[in-house]
């Protein structure tokens, strides 16, 4: 069964921004896709840099900087090398203003 | 008749391409040969975390051993070709075996270059290229012995500080004023510089190995300079040459490397090169260029896999390479070899910075310390090869994505 836990306010998290959240000792990164809200883990699958902190998000796709593998923020799949391992990806859901994920 | 693509060269660049070939044509056959055993394997780690013992080797994998077969990629690794023939058209390798073709991609990369001075020849002396020699210097990283680390380029500068990281004692020389000072100039070398000095490293800048001295085993290190250095071993990063003896008596036309068009194909139509072999014509910075860098290895695989398809794609990639150094990650775009003027944005002794290398008003590179993420963002105004007003690149109030690359 579903169990949604709540994060931040939609309001914290700008269109294009992403944030990490501690969710039970992980970090989870939550990104806003016009108005979408995608969650996934935030460290990235090569070397562990922080998606929240190095990630730039152009529409759906997250470029970790550090090394510059991408990755679908909807699906986790690599999008691009070097990284080769999909990020863990949460569903996600607003009430109010509040967004809740799914872990 | 499905088509037959041969790929020479078990590189990133060539496993690219044969991956790439397979994702766009299910139809043709697909051919990679490759003289290391391995199957396909990313560089960057030898000399950071797979040296320091950080990471398995499966995890430089570009594809798991298995993946060719299943992908229906003919892949011969651990064979060496010897001979292309253009007329007839197929590769011949080593063990008899002739592997023909309809297109031909040289993916063969670089080799290290040796050193030709007295004692060279001494055990303990060891370059970086593949798993093999990155093992063989593993062997050797006891904490505390003292390594001598020969050039600082960017292998040089990453194995001296993985090297530090494992707490060996090291020293380092280089024959410039600073590391990497052909790439980045003295200003941000320097910076390098004080990084390997704050971690520990011994540096030895304008003087360069007259011999090595040792019974069998490399002892010491003897400098033009006078300096003798007791080690008990070395590791030289001295540059690297890009290996084209198989295009010999082929009519390709060489010079640094085989020289390819946009399209990443050589004067012999059907015959095409990626990677650390290529020197390119660049469309955007409208000139040849011959880039030795994981990114260039993975974008030119792929752009000349999809010419050799015949889809007519420009490979007009602004080249980006990155260098961690213990914490620091030093990053790099564009392309240039000289500069006007260096445009810095941030504080060159803070730690994070960015400097722009300007010719004639125009962006051709950028050089970020730990700024990733701008030196991405500076990408579309290298690429849009216009003048600008340079005061706002050194005003860190303003976003590099709010100068419009086409005012």
């Amino acid at each position: 069964m579903a169990e949604f836990l709540t994060t931040i306010k939609t309001s914290e998290l700008p269109a294009g921004g992403i944030v990490a959240v501690d969710v039970r000792g992980t970090q989870v990164a939550l990104a806003n896709v016009d108005g979408t809200y995608y969650a996934f883990d935030d460290a990235c699958t090569h070397e562990q840099c922080s998606l929240a902190e190095m990630g730039e998000l152009a529409g759906t796709t997250v470029t970790c900087t550090c090394h510059g593998s991408e990755f679908d923020v909807r699906t986790g799949k690599v999008l691009a090398p070097p990284a080769t391992v999909p990020v863990k990806v949460y569903p996600t859901r607003v009430e109010g203003d509040a967004l809740h994920i799914d872990v | 008749m499905a088509k037959s693509y041969v790929i020479v060269g078990g590189s990133l660049a060539g496993a690219t391409a044969a991956i790439t070939l397979r994702e766009e044509d299910a139809e043709p056959s697909v051919t990679l040969i490759g003289a290391e055993r391995e199957p396909p394997y990313e560089r960057p780690p030898l000399s950071k975390a797979y040296l320091r013992g950080d990471v398995p080797f499966d995890k430089s994998l570009v594809r798991p051993a298995a993946f060719y077969l299943e992908h229906r990629i003919e892949a011969m690794f651990g064979i060496r070709a010897t001979r292309i023939d253009v007329s007839s058209r197929f590769v011949q390798l080593e063990d008899g075996r002739r592997a023909p073709f309809d297109a031909l991609l040289i993916a063969t990369g670089s080799r290290n270059r040796r050193f030709s001075i007295p004692g060279s020849e001494l055990e303990g002396i060891y370059s970086l290229r593949t798993v093999e020699d990155a093992d063989r210097i593993r062997a050797e990283m006891i904490p505390g012995r003292r390594v001598v680390v020969v050039g600082m380029g960017f292998i040089g500068s990453e194995v001296a500080a993985s090297l530090r990281q494992k707490n060996l004692d090291v020293v380092a020389i280089e024959p410039a004023k600073t590391p990497l000072f052909r790439v980045l100039g003295e200003a941000v070398g320097q910076r390098i510089a004080d990084l390997h000095r704050a971690h520990g490293v011994r540096t030895i800048f304008e003087d360069t190995v007259a011999a090595f001295e040792g019974t069998q085993r490399v002892a010491r290190v003897i400098t033009k300079g006078g300096l003798r250095l007791e080690c008990d071993f070395v590791v030289a990063g001295i540059g690297v040459e890009p290996v084209v003896d198989i295009l010999d008596g082929t009519g390709v036309q060489m010079d640094n490397g085989v020289v390819v068009d946009q399209y990443c194909q050589t004067n012999v139509p059907g015959i095409y090169a990626a990677g650390d072999v290529a020197n390119h014509y660049h469309p955007v910075f409208e000139r040849q260029m011959r880039v030795e860098h994981w990114h260039n290895a993975v974008k030119q695989g792929a752009a000349a896999a999809r010419n050799m398809l015949g889809k007519g794609v420009p490979y007009d990639e602004i080249h980006w390479f990155w260098s961690d150094q213990y914490d620091a990650n030093l990053q790099y775009a564009g392309f240039h070899t000289k500069w006007e003027q260096l445009v810095v944005r941030g504080r060159l002794d803070s730690g994070s910075f960015l400097a722009f290398y300007i010719n004639d008003g125009r962006i051709d590179a950028v050089v970020g310390l730990n700024r990733a993420k701008e030196v991405r963002r500076a990408i579309p105004l290298i690429k849009a090869r216009r003048k600008l007003n340079l005061g706002p690149l050194q005003d860190e109030s303003i976003d590099l994505r709010s100068l419009n690359p086409a005012d």
